[in-house]
């Protein structure tokens, strides 16, 4: 606070950084003042964490100058970053699961000077902290044991435990369901009225609006344009995004929704999760969207019905048929398909071709009866495939691991679309995907079910499921507590039933 | 990808880029070369058809190995299992017939690997444990048959079988043969069959793999008993060579079995390896062997080297993910 009459805390004039041959950044600007919440926006691959690396000392830039209180800085590494105030919550969680979350939240302590600590002052303040927070985590609990929300929030608390004047937020509520990102959003105002200077990251446009003050969009490497959230809009922000007029995030729903329901499941429940006593429907041709919580119990739900969790009681019907889907083995050969809300965990192989990787469902259209491949049949196969998806790579031979995430969600989705699937699970369709990409996803949808599929959606972005489902069911503590109609859909109505409080109207009546 | 062989090594990124990319080829034939200059009994018929023989018991239990490692397992039992089985094959070949002895001890390796596979993929348990409990069984059980001494062959089918053993065809040993057609059929099965892309799956993730709807247990089960019945192969190979079964047959193979599947450019942590590669590994591992006899290197110096080796191969084999 040296320098008071400083306009700006953090000023980054004309970065540039290359890796290689490949330009990241090209004479990007970034300017932040003091008590300011500044979103960094941009589709995937834009620049923003090489941006926000270069801030903390993760990365050298090659040209630009960086001022901090207006004084240059170069911090060369992260503890150099740290002792400038400046703190960044990574997209992916940086914990060591067999510590403790004090011993976490602390852990740049941990190593430094003092022979011995004192482990219960350390597991105190960390409390402290993280109660401050307004989320209920025990201090002295193993990381491992947290849920992946309460991961975030540690990491959060992490950041939050040193003298932190700049703070960099990745992505933070992409774990998080509405509730838990309002609280987000309230530790943030509270940081901002401290004076602290926060930079966040975030593909959902609608928290930039709620709480940014002022903007900056990256496209390919290059700043487009910084402005103050009130001079812009959505569309505006888009436009800058991707270079192009973005007529409609959401595709016209125009679909035939068949009369007789293609998959119904009765009284569902589990043997070992909290979901119970689940009914639903759905018809050929219908994208079902189910909303809830966190922890609501929605990925058990699917999970159970695809036979990946252990069923207690209930039936399931498929073309009024009941059938049993003990593990996903059944699952899969009555055509039922899930996509994972873990897309690197669950959902692709990673190190794997996309051919490998969309022929993995089935084998039997391209092989003989001894399981002998035939090449071509599956070259013919897969290339249909990433065309009609249009995954964006030079060849069927390229390891998933370097396409982008929505490419690889791509991939996701192509490994049901090839077996033909009846039903197909969607757990969060676009995390983690930048806006062009969601678009391309929710078509995809949109044309899964044309074909005549029942669909599934399972989604925390509320926009993101009014905006593709034909109804809402709602989960609460593991059952649907309520339905939505088209004409019902707002997000009060699904938090509403999400915290297990009947709709407005119906009060009224 | 587009580029020719021709372009790619006009560069010398390139040239390092085709080294790292094929190093266990390169280095294979390095030390061909280099065996040919520094002795002159290396290219000898004499010589490459013993080094051929010594390499392909081990070779076959590289092969169940690698299978094993490409889900993501390890299978530290096969080394005892050779001792085991080829104590079993003396006993059976006394007994029976040559098709029965041979058929019995075939499935008694495979029901032997069943028992690891039925740890691992049913109950769960660490390969590393399941196959270290099997290994000392194993061991345990050729002494106990074997009462501690070596069972010759007194029949007409043993004899038959050791002259098989020893003897070539069109120059070619002919227990180096039946490994060639074990490397073949697991080329094969990883490039071409259903078979092999599943435990590729099944090793590069297994969570995504349950969820895709693949039988990961039937497979995870399946490679442990392919790589016992292997060892029952080894075992009939080894045993048949010296014309007698002993406990005290396959010491440590499992851990030559790991080498060379590392040195071919497998990771242990699943879903990356190729037969071929395997073969080179066994072909190396036996080079190095043969070449410092051929020296005089006595054997102590000799493991040195071979660990020098090993890591220096998988040393290369890291600028390769970058």
């Amino acid at each position: 606070m040296q320098n008071l009459e400083q306009e700006y805390r953090v000023e980054m004039t004309g970065i540039s950084k290359s890796f290689g041959v490949v330009s990241v950044l090209e004479n990007v600007n970034l300017k932040v003042k003091p008590g300011e919440i500044h979103a960094l926006l941009g589709e995937n691959g834009a620049g923003k964490s090489t941006l926000v690396k270069i801030l903390n000392g993760v990365h050298q830039k090659d040209s630009g100058k960086i001022t901090l209180n207006g004084v240059e800085i170069n911090p060369k590494n992260t503890h150099d970053g740290q002792v400038l105030g400046i703190s960044v919550v990574y997209q992916e969680l940086s914990l060591v699961n067999d510590l403790s979350v004090a011993e976490n939240i602390y852990l740049h302590k941990l190593g430094a000077s003092k022979f011995w600590m004192n482990w219960k002052q350390l597991t105190n303040d960390a409390q402290e902290l993280i109660d401050s927070l307004g989320f209920k985590i025990n201090a002295s609990a193993k990381v491992r044991s947290l849920s992946i929300v309460q991961k975030q929030v540690v990491e959060i608390a992490k950041a939050l435990s040193e003298d932190t004047k700049v703070l960099v937020l990745d992505e933070p509520t992409t774990v998080f369901d509405p509730t838990d990102t309002q609280k987000l959003f309230d530790n943030l105002f509270k940081l901002k009225a401290k004076g602290v200077s926060i930079i966040y990251i975030s593909h959902h446009l609608d928290e930039i609006f709620k709480i940014a003050d002022s903007v900056t969009v990256l496209r390919d490497g290059v700043d487009t344009g910084s402005m103050d959230v009130a001079d812009t809009d959505t569309d505006g922000v888009i436009r800058l995004m991707i270079g192009r007029e973005l007529k409609d995030l959401y595709p016209v729903r125009q679909n035939k929704i068949g009369e007789v329901p293609v998959f119904e499941v009765k009284n569902l429940t589990a043997r070992d999760t909290i979901v119970h006593d689940v009914a639903f429907s759905v018809r050929p041709g219908e994208v079902l969207g189910v909303a809830g919580l966190g922890g609501s119990g929605r990925t058990e739900m699917a999970k159970l019905i695809f036979g990946a969790h252990k069923k207690k009681s209930g039936t399931m019907l498929l073309d009024g048929k009941e059938i049993k889907t003990n593990t996903p083995v059944c699952a899969v050969k009555h055509k039922i398909g899930f996509v994972s809300e873990d897309r690197k965990e669950e959902g692709v192989f990673l190190p794997l071709s996309i051919r490998r990787n969309i022929s993995v469902t089935d084998f039997s259209p391209i092989s003989d009866k001894y399981g002998f491949i035939k090449v071509d049949n599956e070259y013919k196969k897969v290339l249909e495939l990433i065309e009609k998806l249009n995954i964006k790579t030079p060849s069927s031979e390229i390891v998933v691991n370097n396409l982008s995430g929505g490419n690889q969600q791509k991939v996701a989705l192509a490994k049901w679309l090839s077996i033909d699937s009846k039903v197909i699970f969607i757990d969060e369709p676009t995390r983690g995907v930048d806006v062009g990409a969601k678009i391309e996803i929710y078509n995809l949808i949109n044309a899964v079910a044309q074909k005549g599929v029942g669909v599934v959606v399972i989604s925390s972005d509320m926009p993101e499921i009014m905006g593709i489902a034909d109804r809402i069911l709602v989960m609460h503590k593991g059952t649907f507590y309520g339905e939505l109609s088209k004409e019902e859909f707002s997000e009060e109505n699904i938090l509403r039933y999400s915290i297990g409080k009947p709709l407005k109207q119906q009060q009224l009546n | 990808m587009a580029l020719t062989l021709k372009q790619q090594l006009s560069t010398p990124a390139g040239i390092l880029q085709f080294i790292v990319k094929h190093n266990t080829i390169i280095i294979f034939l390095l030390l061909v070369i280099f065996s040919a200059l520094i002795s002159d009994v290396f290219f000898t018929s004499v010589n490459l058809s013993n080094l051929l023989k010594q390499v392909s018991g081990i070779g076959i239990i590289s092969i169940g190995m690698l299978l094993v490692i490409l889900t993501g397992g390890i299978d530290l039992s096969v080394g005892s299992m050779v001792a085991l089985l080829a104590v079993t094959f003396a006993i059976l070949v006394n007994i029976f017939v040559l098709p029965v002895a041979i058929l019995i001890t075939l499935v008694i390796g495979f029901a032997l690997g069943s028992i690891s596979g039925y740890l691992v993929a049913y109950q769960k348990m660490a390969p590393f444990v399941a196959t270290l409990a099997l290994m000392t069984i194993a061991r345990g059980l050729g002494f106990i048959y074997s009462k501690g001494s070596p069972i010759t062959f007194k029949t007409p089918g043993g004899e038959f079988m050791s002259n098989f053993a020893n003897n070539s065809t069109l120059g070619i040993p002919n227990i180096a043969i039946v490994f060639f057609i074990i490397v073949i059929m697991a080329i094969v099965m990883l490039r071409y069959n259903v078979f092999g892309r599943l435990i590729i799956a099944i090793g590069s993730n297994e969570h995504a793999s349950r969820l895709s709807g693949i039988k990961v247990n039937k497979y995870k089960f399946l490679v442990y008993a392919i790589s016992g019945a292997l060892a029952a192969t080894a075992a009939i190979i080894v045993a048949s060579r010296t014309n007698l079964g002993s406990p005290n047959m396959g010491m440590a193979w499992e851990l030559d079995a790991i080498a060379a599947v590392v040195i071919g450019g497998a990771s242990l942590n699943g879903g990356k390896g190729t037969a071929i590669n395997t073969l080179m590994g066994v072909l190396i591992l036996g080079l190095i062997g043969n070449i410092l006899n051929l020296l005089n290197v006595p054997s102590y110096p000799q493991q040195v080297v071979k660990g020098a080796i090993i890591i220096f191969a998988v040393l290369l084999q890291r600028f390769e993910t970058k």
